[in-house]
């Protein structure tokens, strides 16, 4: 059990080696001032699209990378310049890099007869930690004989041995097809909840991330932009990047010109005769003629009843019917407005329908810098 | 634009057969999608209706005429891949227009014009002319093949997975586009994915494949209300169904299921006679995770169980409460909020549930086929061209 700390570090990698082929990389910096804390017991998710820094944030914080500036402290201890075996962690990558010729309960023990433990002491974990993640019965098992779901239990099951202070995941399920992510998330998080092991997982998917972690720091060019439970970074964005990367299908982010009319405003859109009310709460921080881009998910688009104030009628441009939801889009200038609903209506395409936006969940965001434009507290 | 049809047909590579004496009928303009899992043999009955594969047996058929051995040039069917496959050294303007350019289809330069510029329009690709496919973005590549595809009018068009290594963001537009696109197709369209969302949202029909055979041919709606198996029922529907043993009888009249260790219900009519006429009383009930309510209150009637694990996933809650010895997996709002372990009493909606043989898997029944199977239209009116 341990508490993490990572305190204003930078990564830097350093491409002058001289090619001629290596491109100047824009943003120099691959860990840009990145600070956070990981409580003790908490599961932490570190999310972001290819190249934000995160697998690099993990990998200073296993010491497989050096540091660049900052400190990182595990408990009392700043671990910058300890080795990755005095770290007191455990790692799991993506690929297994299980040993082929050892069995599962040989590949379990490995570290720790690498450390000399008693074998009575090595039986007495690897057990335990077998049954945990359900590869008990594969112990006698090679792992060539092993689906991908099981090769990973047996790897996070290897981290887990050495009742490390600190858990490392990284993209532990992206090699697994989507029965088997499913069910080993549910597992790991299980897992986690038995043992309250500092844990720490890398990903780049969103839904993993927010079904696992207690909280989810959201990293994207280095630097960290929001960090908070699922629901927060779902419910309160704080820019549009992780207004627009969080949540499946994703958030309609819209460019909108806001107009004054009989009391109050209405969102207007290029190209399109749309125009929704905007909710009453932002009446004090929005004027005629400003511009916006505005946030609404599709579960918060709604379809108004007769006498609801709701938006110009317009017609459905797509119409899904997946089993568990239904997806309705409307064409609104260039773009696609999604709403999803729960209930068995159907539309055929040219249908008209009337919207409104759930007033508490349509979030505003700075047209230039993306940041959240609030409603005053009340 | 033409009827496809497969009949019998098999494609052995070595020792495994990727497609067993497999038949398909696709009509005229229709939009059909394989689905199944990966090696179910999706792409490889794509390919013998292409004519890059050849079947060991049976006939493929183009609006009648046996095409077994027929060229693929010959054959008029346009394929669009997974990885686009545009020319890099060409212009979208010259990728667009080299079908029309090749000797089989030539056409004078004013008509290939004219021919681009319309198919462009609707795709939203008539301001990247000058443009090299490495200048574009990936929807915008895809776009391009698919316009490549459509600028001829081929006898079927066949869309292998054009979707599959989009990220998760980009999948979605452009499924939503596809569907907006596809009236424009005008022609038969066979699709092949693994997604069941593509499949929902855009096949007429589906038809699942596993194993080289068709377990299931149908619309969407028939493939999520009366799935013809476990094994379709699992494919459609996130979370995967809750399939639970349970077992039927009757007493005084009255058809019951019961499941779940002592929980028994009383079932409909319609369900009662085709349980009574089932080769068995051993059952297993499909129940989905949108139709299991459930409270943190006790609750008469209710059943309880523990919390397993508590997923948020953005905009619902994956709850999997242990009942029993069984996992469940329901939908829940997405604040919710509960402690691994704590006491939760759930209901599910018996109307929805789908009852299945035990011994061989295979549909029996569920409640109001008929209902279930109908729309309800929502509309106030009809507008303009959308």
């Amino acid at each position: 059990m341990a508490i993490l700390k990572l305190n204003n570090v930078y990564k830097r990698y350093d491409n002058a080696s001289g090619s001629p082929f290596k491109k100047k990389v824009k943003n120099d910096f691959a860990v840009n001032n990145l600070s956070f804390e990981c409580r003790d017991g908490e599961f932490l998710g570190i999310l972001g699209p290819s190249g934000c820094g995160k697998s690099t944030t993990l990998r200073m914080i296993a010491g497989l990378e050096q540091i660049t500036d900052g400190d990182i402290y595990i408990g009392d201890v700043r671990i910058n310049n300890l080795l990755p075996k005095d770290r007191n962690i455990g790692l799991a990558f993506e690929d297994y890099a299980l040993y082929p010729p050892l069995k599962i309960y040989d590949n379990l023990a490995f570290n720790l007869r690498a450390k000399h433990v008693p074998e009575a002491e090595i039986r007495e974990s690897v057990e335990r930690i077998a049954k945990l993640m359900k590869v008990d019965d594969l112990l006698d098992m090679k792992p060539l004989a092993l689906s991908g779901g099981q090769k990973q239990r047996v790897n996070i099951a290897r981290a887990l041995v050495r009742k490390p202070g600190l858990l490392l995941l990284d993209e532990p399920l992206s090699h697994l097809d989507g029965k088997m992510r499913q069910q080993l998330r549910y597992e790991i998080k299980r897992m986690h909840h038995e043992i309250q092991c500092t844990t720490i997982i890398v990903t780049h998917d969103q839904m993993e991330a927010m079904s696992l972690a207690d909280r989810i720091a959201i990293m994207d060019m280095g630097k960290l932009q929001q960090i908070g439970t699922p629901l927060e970074v779902y419910d309160d964005p704080v820019n549009v990047f992780v207004a627009g990367f969080i949540g499946e299908p994703p958030m309609n982010l819209m460019t909108s010109v806001i107009h004054r009319v009989d009391g109050g405003f209405v969102f207007t859109f290029e190209g399109s005769d749309l125009r929704i009310p905007v909710p009453v709460r932002y009446n004090e921080i929005v004027s005629d003629g400003m511009k916006v881009t505005l946030g609404v998910r599709p579960v918060d688009v709604l379809i108004a009843r007769d006498d609801e104030p709701s938006g110009t009628p317009i017609p459905v441009a797509i119409y899904e019917d997946l089993g568990d939801e239904r997806r309705i889009s409307v064409r609104v200038g260039e773009n696609l407005m999604n709403l999803t609903t729960a209930d068995a209506i159907y539309y055929e395409r040219g249908d008209l329908v009337s919207l409104k936006f759930n007033a508490e969940k349509t979030h505003l965001f700075d047209i230039n810098t993306g940041e959240r434009i609030r409603a005053p507290k009340k | 634009m033409a009827r496809i049809q497969l009949e019998g047909v098999t494609r052995r590579y070595d020792r495994t057969t990727a497609i067993n004496k497999l038949s398909l009928d696709v009509m005229d303009n229709e939009f059909f999608v394989l689905f199944g899992p990966a090696g179910a043999g999706k792409t490889t009955t794509l390919k013998c209706i292409a004519g890059s594969e050849f079947p060991q047996e049976g006939l493929v058929k183009i609006d009648g005429k046996i095409v077994n051995l027929v060229e693929p040039s010959d054959r008029n069917v346009s394929m669009v891949f997974e990885n686009y496959a545009l020319y890099p050294h060409l212009s979208v303007y010259d990728n667009i227009a080299f079908p029309l350019r090749s000797k089989l289809y030539r056409k004078s330069e004013a008509e290939i014009k004219a021919a681009i510029d319309k198919i462009a329009k609707l795709m939203r690709i008539d301001m990247l002319y000058e443009r090299k496919p490495s200048q574009l973005s990936n929807g915008q590549r895809q776009r391009v093949a698919i316009g490549r595809c459509l600028v001829r009018t081929p006898n079927v068009f066949l869309m292998d997975e054009p979707l599959a290594h989009l990220d998760a963001k980009l999948k979605h537009t452009m499924r939503t586009e596809l569907k907006e696109m596809q009236s424009a197709f005008n022609t038969t369209t066979i699709y092949v994915t693994h997604d069941y969302m593509e499949a929902m949202s855009l096949a007429d029909r589906i038809a699942v494949l596993d194993k080289g055979e068709i377990r299931q041919l149908g619309t969407a709606k028939e493939m999520y209300y009366t799935p013809a198996s476990e094994f379709v029922a699992k494919l459609f529907g996130e979370p995967e169904i809750n399939i639970l043993p349970g077992s039927y009888s009757v007493e005084d009249g009255q058809g019951w299921v019961s499941l779940l260790d002592g929980v028994r219900y009383p079932v409909p009519a319609d369900v009662a006679a085709a349980l009574a006429d089932a080769p068995s009383r051993e059952l297993d009930v499909g129940l989905r995770g949108n139709d299991i309510a459930f409270s943190f209150e006790k609750a008469d009637g209710w059943i309880p169980g523990t919390v397993y694990a508590n997923e948020p996933i953005g905009n619902k809650v994956i709850m999997t409460v242990s009942v029993a010895g069984n996992h469940l997996r329901l939908v829940a709002p997405n604040d919710t909020q509960a402690r691994m372990d704590s006491t939760v009493y759930i209901q599910p909606n018996y109307n929805n549930a789908l009852y299945f043989d035990r011994a061989s898997e295979k549909f029996i029944t569920r409640h109001d086929i008929e209902g279930v199977l109908s729309y309800h239209h929502g509309s106030k009116g009809k507008g303009g061209n959308a």
